[in-house]
């Protein structure tokens, strides 16, 4: 310590313990006099010191209150000047070997702060995390020490301590490990998860033509089982996370949009028709496009802090966000056509024909006069492929998005509108037409404390559709039906000589028209305010509505003449509304203890969402050019009113602790309360605890086995639970009777429902463990997990024979339902040089599901549908016995093992076959030279399913068959797997049964070029010469091409009624400006 | 350890937190652990009434019994409120189906063949049985409420146990033994195994006396308390008569010849209310034979019995819908002269072929004013039930007169017109019930399945539909003379056991 003042006799008398150095200079001044100089910039003015002096000289008094600090004093005319000292070399080199503080700015390449990152000294551990504004101050750091610098999504860094360090620049990590995972009320990577999470981002999902979000998740995320039912535009998809938990009640995940929960069914079409969407998806009303992630959360570990709504995992898209820097636009224009991508051999006219005539010789019956098919009623010359007709069609598929996007350090916005129109493949003018826009618009106060983000998406869906589904009929007209005009242009009804109709024209019931409006308002904004370091206070706030306007037409046009004085021409409307909101206040709570940081969340939910619908009809409307007309109907009626209410609160916390980046423990816990329980059981906890271990951290592995770049085994078990069952069925209630001629003019009224005051939560108990391993720097990445989920309590709508009068109760029933299962993926990158990059990822998912326990089974109805040790998947089915050669009969396993030909459906149903999938996966390469770029995705999924082969009770009806049934038994002796041809329905029983059975179980696995993608980057001279940023070609196709063994239309839908998922092309170019 | 770490979490919070920041955990806590309870309570719907209030009114406790009448206008057995007239017809030897074996209304096919199976039955049980459950939560309700004007309550409980009994009246005579279900658990309900016929019957007996002690004289209003002026009366509320006609047709089922006899006689005597009318008012709304009707319900609808029998001029067709036309059989049964085969049946003739069909209920025009209302219990099958009675308690005098009655009413008025021979009063009694079989045939031919349940309870089933079943394509065993139980029954309800032959 240099005094290099003379000593004055000035003293001081202070006692006070943790006095402030600023407190400490204005007593000094106080009882000397003297005035103090300093600069505050460096001097730390607030640190604190304990002073017990009695008439010390001042000298002394700064000799101790400065002890240990760079600091030297000069005092003179009644002042005293502190400074910082200039350490001289000696020191410097001794300073080297003191602790000194550290500080310094952790930013990103473009010089953004992270605030959050964390700084540790690489020896002792110990560390501190930024502060919003990226700020770090590491006190008592050995000058010089090794300091890791990390974040997510970064590479970390690791620096040498000085006291001033300036910037600390974090390169973002491009390994898979360090991307960004959403999860529930928060962020993590798949290094630092615990929890089973997949990503997928917008890249992969803008390469997929496809008009829902989740059809984009098909065959590339592990566990994740998606199945289009049908290929209308808009219609269902069905979702399975981790298998089906559920008997019966509620298998659809949890759907969460920028943290607010979107639901996961659409309220049934309140149209009294009905919708041909085959229940439709709420995800067709989100625009693709805006999507920046999807995040699938499998575990409990990931999904218990989402309690009781998560039982069956949770899918949390994230939406695009503006980012910093010039203005930029982004336009992306595609277009391109779909196609049914198989067709069924049916059987040609003359094939036909003789089959009818066939069946009836069989029979010994002759062709009567109702037998238009071959009484010369109709052309027996005629082919019609029905098939082409009626679904041959091409859709044409077009889609345009735009964005506008930018903003400055502490505001960005981004502004997003679409277009999306795909036609039908039917005859007429059918198709889906979307238009969406979205503007966010994040903000945060200079000092980054306070912090805004705003976004509202408004999407318009106008979906025109047949009544119905025609792809049953496709397939079954017989194909010398009629032609479908008369020369003056109006319907062939074929009419015979008394006028009746022979041909039920398939063109007519594609005048009957389903029209679906749909608008989904998003709105969403979150508030947060750092109320300390690392303490932050913050809320979301969300709003949706989605409105659903359908329609159904039914013109006089449609009907068969003889039912013109019957029937009505008449329209039946559907309005439907879903709102609900949603807040969660949140605390969130980081600090570094000891060797790790610690990570505290705890928050609140209050979320309510009101469903209405009214569905009307109305007839004898005057013409079918006024149809559409509520007002001009004669005859008016409400067929459905619907008001409910769902309301729901809960209370929620997390604990996250990494200690020295090895070893992570988090744990959550959620307190749930939902109106759709009776008062005894509204309440219930779930939680769950999860632990993992960074081995590759280890001393030990990193000198072993240098060849892990990462590995992690990790585990987690946790409850979470299932509430979807309808509202108020707790309630024991009325509803009025609607009909339009009251009965004595009075409304009457009907009990609603049984009701059940007990019915409470399903529970799904599950635990998990799994191992991540990166091998040669991280370019080959495995992932194992296995599942083990069990479901108890189950929710089910129990069915009840008819004397109890209503069809079902909803209770919960004592079964436990069993999901296990293997989750594998593979990333690799193949090759990496120069110009040329070549990728891969593989995933597969073994899932297994067995019926455990299901108290008094035996005694209930379900005692024919499932059976204690085998999937809930499964059915039972006749063993089929071939054809009997004699009698040209299908002939089965019946009781005691003799054949039948009549078996009974309670004890002859001995098969068991289940419709589950055994494993599913996908396969994607991606290869990019220069400005090229291939993509394809290969799907695969080992099932089976009723195939087509057996046809529909060949030559009893006018319904056209497969060419499988020509090779029919024919005479005795004949060896055939058909029967005989029937036509007096004799043996309609007997083919129905033989479609039921393990002959028609058939091999339904398919691989499929579930997603093509190539294009071209244009090079920078061309760019450069158009003036754009960027520019883009590219041609992508989906469900390209299919390996099937399955005869049916397709091995996804598993059905003859509902139209296959299209074949789509398209063409487009993306441009930046 | 996770305590630990929560506490280390706490102090540190607190030790170097200001004031604002405890205020807000401390809020945000409490806020949410007192909001919960509270925020998560919802309302009934407003699209419903709580079933605890709903009997604490005049209004609604009406409007059940009211939704009952409705339900039924709409549909009973399986189907429309026809259907308890279409299938029996179908079953027996009224109705040929067009096509028939070969149809393709294929749900017809195994009634008119009589080859019915656990698979292709209709549900006729479960419409049945979902009003059974509204009466008796309404009996269970009315029971309990005393904030309902007495009379009032009187009359909807009598109303109820008619209903009851009217119920289980049709399930019986489909099915044969069936659960009685007395309750709304569905604890119970749905582990019920089936009660014997005679059971069945002795429940219906019990509720159709309490109902004619219950339930009102008078035609009522649609409020189930004010009488209507005399006259003018909407005879489509059940009375102490209705309840008395009932109980007389059960009795009759059950060879209780006398008490049969003593109903029927109380209701015949109710002259100022009841009397014989032409057979073209038959089937009008309010007309005087009718002692309980129901009213159609869906506006520019007519009886569903029109709307469902009447042919078009194409004469029945495949694709047209409708599939049916009166059989030979029937045809044949009716005298000369009986003027009920011009006025109930009509006919269309295509192709040369003839096709009669039934014609009581006439109006299809959407656009009429609704002038038919269907009939459940009429005058003139009191007559044909004490006619029987008295026959069979050997005073066939007595019993004839009274057939003469409903012959009367189907012969020429006009003179010079032929008329029907009227019966001499010295038959024997094997010819007299031989009459009273052919009177009901053609008296009451396609309503409410009498011809299929006559022919089961004189025993003339196994004779007559021998020979019919062959006809229509089909092989008869006396087995299906009750229809068998869905399959779907059997399957959630262990303790069911399928009818005999299924």
């Amino acid at each position: 310590m240099q005094v290099s003042a003379s000593s004055f006799a000035q003293k001081i008398t202070l006692n006070q313990k943790g006095i402030t150095i600023e407190s400490l200079f204005r007593e000094i001044s106080k009882q000397t006099g003297y005035s103090v100089f300093y600069s505050d910039k460096k001097i730390d003015q607030n640190r604190k010191i304990d002073a017990h002096f009695k008439d010390t000289p001042l000298e002394e008094v700064l000799n101790v209150s400065f002890k240990d600090q760079p600091v030297k004093f000069t005092i003179s005319d009644q002042s005293v000047l502190i400074e910082r000292k200039e350490p001289t070399f000696l020191e410097r080199l001794a300073n080297r070997w003191a602790s000194i503080d550290a500080s310094g700015r952790v930013v990103d390449s473009e010089n953004h702060p992270l605030p959050g990152a964390s700084v540790k000294v690489k020896k002792t551990g110990k560390g501190v995390s930024t502060d919003v504004n990226g700020k770090f101050f590491l006190r008592g750091v050995e000058e010089g020490a090794v300091l890791i610098v990390s974040f997510i999504g970064y590479l970390p860094k690791e620096v040498n301590a000085s006291a001033n360090m300036g910037n600390v620049v974090l390169e973002q990590s491009l390994s898979k490990l360090d991307e960004v995972q959403v999860i529930a009320y928060g962020t993590t990577t798949r290094r630092l998860s615990t929890g089973n999470v997949t990503t997928i981002k917008a890249d992969v999902i803008e390469k997929q033509p496809v008009n829902n979000p989740l059809l984009a998740l098909q065959g590339r995320v592990p566990g994740l089982f998606i199945e289009q039912s049908s290929g209308l535009s808009g219609g269902g998809v069905k979702v399975r996370i981790q298998g089906q938990n559920s008997i019966r009640n509620g298998n659809d995940p949890f759907y969460v949009i920028d943290g607010i929960p979107y639901i996961s069914q659409l309220l049934p079409s309140a149209s009294y028709i009905g919708s041909p969407l085959n229940g439709g998806s709420p995800m067709n009303f989100i625009n693709t496009a805006d999507i920046e992630s999807i995040d699938i959360l499998k575990d409990a570990d990931a999904t218990a802090i989402y309690g009781s709504r998560a039982a069956n995992g949770a899918i949390l898209i994230t939406t695009k966000k503006g980012k910093a820097g010039d203005i930029k636009v982004d336009l992306n224009v595609q277009s391109g056509f779909g196609k049914v991508g198989k067709q069924l051999d049916l059987l040609n006219t003359q094939q036909y024909l003789s089959m009818r005539h066939e069946a009836l010789k069989n029979d010994n019956l002759s062709v009567s006069p109702t037998d238009y098919d071959l009484n010369g009623q109709w052309d027996s010359t005629r082919y019609t492929d029905w098939q082409k007709e009626l679904i041959g069609g091409t859709s044409k598929y077009q889609d345009f998005q735009g964005s506008v996007s930018g903003g400055s350090t502490t505001t960005q916005f981004l502004f997003g509108a679409g277009y999306h129109r795909e036609t039908a493949v039917f005859p007429g003018d059918f198709a889906d037409t979307k238009g969406s826009a979205k503007l966010s618009v994040n903000s945060n106060s200079k000092n980054q404390k306070f912090k805004f983000q705003a976004s509202v998406s408004y999407l318009i869906d106008n979906n025109h559709l047949p009544n119905y589904d025609q792809t049953g009929f496709a397939v079954q007209y017989a194909p010398d039906a009629p032609a479908l005009y008369n020369a003056d242009g109006s319907l062939n009804w074929s009419p015979d000589e008394a006028g009746n109709t022979t041909f039920d024209n398939p063109l007519a019931y594609f005048y009957r028209k389903y029209n679906n409006k749909t608008t989904n308002l998003m709105a969403n904004t979150y508030l947060g305010y750092q109320l300390l370091p690392g303490l932050d206070l913050k809320s979301t706030f969300g709003y949706t509505n989605l409105q659903t306007n359908e329609l159904n037409t039914i013109p006089q046009l449609s009907f068969m003449p003889e039912y013109l004085p019957y029937n009505f021409r008449g329209a039946y409307w559907g309005n439907s509304n879903v709102n609900s909101w949603n807040i969660e206040p949140q605390l969130t709570y980081n600090k570094y203890i000891a060797k790790g940081k610690l990570d505290i969340l705890i928050g609140t939910t209050f979320q309510q969402r009101n469903n209405h619908s009214l569905g009307l009809s109305g007839s004898q409307q005057i013409s079918d050019a006024v149809l559409e007309d509520f007002k001009s109907a004669l005859v008016v009626n409400v067929s459905s009113t619907l008001e409910e209410t769902y309301k729901y609160n809960a209370l929620f916390g997390r604990l996250n602790y990494i200690w020295s980046d090895k070893y992570i423990l988090n744990i959550n816990a959620r307190r749930d309360g939902s109106s759709r329980f009776g008062s005894a059981n509204q309440f219930h906890n779930f939680g769950s605890v999860a632990g993992a271990w960074i081995f590759s951290e280890e001393k030990f592995i990193k000198n072993a086995l240098d060849f892990i770049s990462f590995g992690k085994l990790k585990a987690s078990y946790g409850t979470t639970g299932n509430d979807q069952i309808g509202e108020y069925q707790f309630l024991s209630t009325y509803i009025p009777i609607n009909s339009t001629n009251p009965y004595q003019g009075i409304s009457g009224l009907k009990p609603r429902n049984i009701a059940n005051p007990n019915v409470a939560w399903e529970e799904t108990k599950k635990m998990q463990g799994g191992i991540d391993l990166g091998f040669l720097k991280d370019r080959v990445i495995f992932n194992a997990t296995y599942s083990f989920n069990q479901s108890s309590n189950q929710l089910i709508d129990y069915p009840l024979p008819s004397f109890a009068g209503f069809s079902l109760v909803t209770l919960n029933l004592p079964a436990t339902v069993r999901n296990s299962g293997w989750e594998f993926s593979l990333s690799t990158t193949n090759i990496d040089k120069n110009d040329f990059i070549w990728k891969s990822n593989f995933n597969l998912t073994v899932q297994r599901n067995k019926l455990l326990s299901f108290q008094g089974l035996d005694q209930s109805s379900y005692a024919n549908d499932y059976f204690i040790g085998k999937p809930i998947t499964v059915q039972r089915i006749y063993h089929s016995l071939g054809v009997n050669p004699e009698t040209g009969v299908y002939q089965f396993l019946g009781l005691g093992g003799n054949s039948t030909s009549t078996p009974n459906p309670f004890t002859d149903q001995t098969v068991f076959v289940d419709t589950r999938p055994i494993f599913y996966g996908g396969v994607q390469n991606s290869i990019s030279y220069k400005g090229f770029d291939l993509d394809f995705l290969f799907q695969f999924v080992k099932q089976k399913a009723f195939g087509n082969h057996f046809g529909y009770s060949p030559g009893s009806y006018f319904v056209n068959q497969p060419i499988s049934v020509l090779s029919r038994w024919q005479k005795p002796g004949d060896q055939s797997n058909i029967q005989r041809f029937n036509s007096d329905l004799s043996l309609d029983q007997a083919a129905a049964k033989a479609s039921r059975s393990d002959a028609n179980w058939t091999d339904a696995s398919y691989i499929k070029l579930k997603n093509l993608s190539i294009s071209w980057q244009l090079p920078k001279r061309l760019k450069n010469m158009l003036e754009l940023e960027n520019c883009k070609l590219y041609v992508q196709g989906e469900n390209l091409y299919s390996i099937t063994k399955y005869d049916g239309l397709d091995p996804e839908t598993k059905s003859l009624s509902s139209l296959p998922p299209l074949r789509v092309v398209t063409f487009g170019v993306k441009i930046s400006l | 350890m996770k305590k630990k770490i929560w506490s280390i979490a706490l102090n540190l919070t607190l030790k170097d937190t200001n004031c604002k920041a405890v205020i807000l955990w401390v809020t945000l806590l409490s806020l949410s652990l007192y909001g919960c309870k509270k925020f998560i309570e919802v309302e009934p719907p407003v699209t419903s009434i709580n079933s605890a209030n709903v009997y604490n009114t005049d209004v609604t406790a009406a409007s059940v019994l009211t939704g009952i009448y409705t339900d039924i206008s709409e549909g009973f057995s399986s189907g429309g409120v026809a259907s308890m007239t279409l299938f029996p017809a179908l079953s027996s030897d009224e109705l040929t189906l067009y096509g028939g074996v070969t149809s393709s209304a294929t749900t017809f096919v195994p009634y008119y063949t009589n080859s019915l199976t656990g698979l292709n039955v209709q549900a006729h049980s479960s419409i049945i049985y979902s009003t059974i459950y509204t009466i008796n939560s309404a009996i269970e309700g009315l029971t309990k409420s005393n904030r309902l004007t007495f009379s009032l309550k009187q009359q909807l409980l009598g109303e109820a146990k008619f209903m009851r009994g009217f119920c289980y009246f049709y399930l019986a005579n489909i099915y044969g033994d069936v659960p009685l279900v007395l309750t709304t658990d569905y604890k119970i309900n749905s582990v019920i195994a089936k009660s014997p016929k005679s059971l069945v019957y002795a429940q219906i007996i019990t509720d159709l006396i309490d109902a004619k002690g219950l339930l009102s004289e008078k035609y009522l209003n649609g409020d189930a308390m004010t009488a209507y002026v005399p006259g003018a009366e909407e005879r489509l509320r059940p009375t102490k008569w209705a309840a008395t006609a009932l109980l007389a047709r059960i009795y009759l089922y059950n060879k209780n010849w006398s008490d049969a006899e003593r109903e029927t006689t109380s209701v015949i005597n109710q002259s100022s209310l009841y009397r014989m009318t032409d057979l073209a008012k038959t089937f009008l709304k309010n007309n005087l034979e009718a002692i309980w009707q129901l009213q159609p319900v869906t506006k520019g609808f007519d009886t569903e019995a029109a709307r469902t029998f009447v042919l078009p001029s194409s004469g029945p067709g495949t694709l047209s819908g409708r599939y049916f036309y009166l059989s030979k059989d029937l045809m044949d049964s009716f005298e000369p002269n009986d003027l009920r085969a011009k006025t109930w049946i009509n006919s269309v003739t295509v192709k040369g072929i003839t096709y009669y069909y039934p014609f009581k209920y006439k109006v299809i025009d959407p656009n009429a004013d609704i002038s038919e209302y269907t009939v459940v219990l009429r005058l003139a099958e009191q007559y044909l039930i004490r006619a029987e009675a008295r026959i069979q308690q050997g005073h066939i005098g007595d019993g004839i007169s009274d057939l003469n009655i409903i012959r009367d009413r189907a012969s020429a008025k006009i003179p010079g017109e032929v008329k029907l021979p009227q019966l001499s009063i010295s038959l024997g009694k094997d010819d007299a019930l031989k009459a009273i079989l052919h009177e009901r045939q053609v008296e009451l031919f396609m309503e409410w399945g009498h011809r299929w349940f006559d022919l089961k309870r004189m025993g003339q089933v196994d004779e007559v539909m021998s020979k019919v079943t062959k006809v229509k394509g089909g092989i008869w065993n006396t087995n299906w003379q009750l229809y068998p139980f869905t399959l779907l029954d059997l399957k959630y309800d262990p303790n069911l056991i399928q009818n005999v032959g299924y």
